[in-house]
């Protein structure tokens, strides 16, 4: 290859991600009472024996003490704002819940290696576009927060999530679905699929605040209901 | 090498018509920005050191003096990070953790790793909404425009309960107007803050903070903050009050 044609390549590559038309995800998208598609999960036996208790201190524990919640949590426990870089290098996914915000990396990345990340509960994703969908890939999730799955079983750090992400309705709504794996968790692949509406183009980000100190609080969320 | 530098350009220029870029050309603030200590302080809070100090009404410097004190006398003035309280803003911009910009075409986001909230500033031209519908949070409601290369943002609605460097204080009645522009080729970053308050400030409060871009391959961080952990519960001990 002479200079010229090197050239003309690099500048393709870098013209390339202008070009690639891809779907534009950014707003803000709700969750309604017919948006989810939740099959049990096949949990392994040792997941099904468990009490359900396990997981239910687990959940409210992270409630109560303001834990940070992550995935899976954060994708259904309030509005989620979509923002697309429009350098096409990241997709940041952020809610009312005061959690960190969920990095998508779209800039061709690799996972980090695990020997040297810190487990986080959002995990760390990378995202690449097939078509009209956005394949997203996850994994280094901590044990952190909210670990519930929808339709059974436990994030864990052994867990790996896939998404796929796909405006259906000419936009005004998006289908994921998520699927789960973890073998000590699942017999087998565990999927899911959430349709949320595209929220009014004047919604705002809100901020549901978590006050650990807030002892009357504390007692509603640990104490016996009705007391 | 000019001819083909022309022709990329004009596929480039065709690229964003077809696809809907936006024609106006603004700046790519987006990536990790991080401060470092260009000072020489050695501390992050020394970094802070330099910042003008604020021209406040004498009740609150009376209010900071007399917190000051006590804290001398090893009273606990804030029990913040006992608790792992909500980072109210600014204190992201002016903390050691790097913070993401996303940016698309109608929003921004400041997206920090301590435990708050992501910042959202709106550039869909709407306005902030009415004193009656403006719900108070700790970052503010937040509207933004581009003047040339520089995008300014005007928060209002804040909760309240920080503080600002120079010794302002961060209120529901506190206006901010932040100015971000690049400079040196767009490896640094520049937000000039002014804030406004007539119940703190005797006169607007001007100081600039910058950035450094972060490395390529950048990823963010959760900085978790368990306030059930004895650890961090232990971190605040409040001595005999007297």
């Amino acid at each position: 290859m002479n200079n010229r044609n090197g050239l003309w390549a690099a500048l393709l590559v870098l013209t390339v991600p202008v070009l690639a038309e891809t779907p534009n995800l950014s707003g803000f998208w709700e969750l309604r009472f017919d948006s989810r598609n939740v099959p049990p999960a096949p949990l392994t036996a040792a997941m099904a024996a468990e009490d359900r208790g396990v997981q239910f201190k687990l959940d409210t524990t992270a409630t109560r003490w303001c834990h940070f919640f992550g995935v899976p949590y954060v994708m259904e426990g309030s509005t989620i704002d979509i923002l697309q870089n429009v350098n096409g290098r990241e997709i940041a996914i952020t809610s009312a819940l005061r959690n960190p915000a969920r990095h998508i990396y779209t800039d061709g990345r690799g996972h980090v290696n695990p020997d040297t990340f810190d487990p986080v509960s959002n995990g760390h994703s990378v995202g690449h576009w097939e078509g009209d969908t956005l394949a997203v890939d996850t994994v280094g999730f901590s044990s952190e927060g909210i670990t519930g799955i929808p339709g059974g079983g436990r994030r864990t750090p052994d867990s790996h999530l896939i998404e796929r992400y796909r405006l259906l309705a000419g936009g005004k709504r998006l289908s994921v679905t998520f699927t789960w794996e973890d073998a000590k968790v699942f017999t087998k692949p565990h999927t899911y699929e959430f349709r949320y509406y595209r929220a009014p183009k004047a919604t705002e980000a809100r901020e549901f605040d978590c006050n650990a100190s807030d002892e009357e609080r504390a007692k509603y969320l640990t104490g016996t209901p009705g007391k | 090498m000019i001819k083909i530098a022309r022709v990329w350009l004009a596929v480039c220029a065709t690229a964003g018509i077809l696809f809907g870029q936006s024609p106006a050309k603004v700046p790519d603030l987006s990536g990790f920005w991080e401060r470092r200590d260009d000072t020489g302080s050695g501390s992050f809070g020394g970094t802070l050191e330099k910042i003008p100090r604020a021209a406040i009404k004498p009740e609150i410097v009376k209010a900071n003096q007399e917190a000051a004190a006590r804290q001398a006398r090893g009273e606990v003035v804030s029990f913040g990070s006992k608790w792992c309280a909500t980072n109210s803003y600014p204190f992201f911009m002016q903390h050691s953790a790097a913070w993401d910009i996303i940016q698309g075409q109608d929003e921004i986001a400041l997206v920090p790793e301590v435990h708050t909230f992501a910042r959202h500033i709106y550039l869909d031209g709407r306005q902030h909404p009415d004193a009656t519908h403006l719900e108070p949070s700790v970052n503010g409601h937040a509207v933004g425009h581009w003047e040339g290369d520089t995008l300014v943002v005007d928060s209002v609605g804040f909760a309240g309960g920080g503080g600002t460097p120079g010794g302002g204080r961060v209120t529901p009645n506190s206006h901010l107007v932040e100015r971000f522009h690049l400079f040196e080729g767009g490896r640094r970053l520049s937000v000039t803050f002014t804030w406004d308050d007539p119940t703190v400030y005797l006169k607007p409060h001007t100081y600039e903070l910058t950035y450094y871009k972060s490395e390529p391959g950048t990823y963010a961080f959760e900085e978790y903050c368990h306030a059930d952990d004895p650890a961090q519960g232990g971190s605040v001990v409040e001595p005999p009050q007297k």
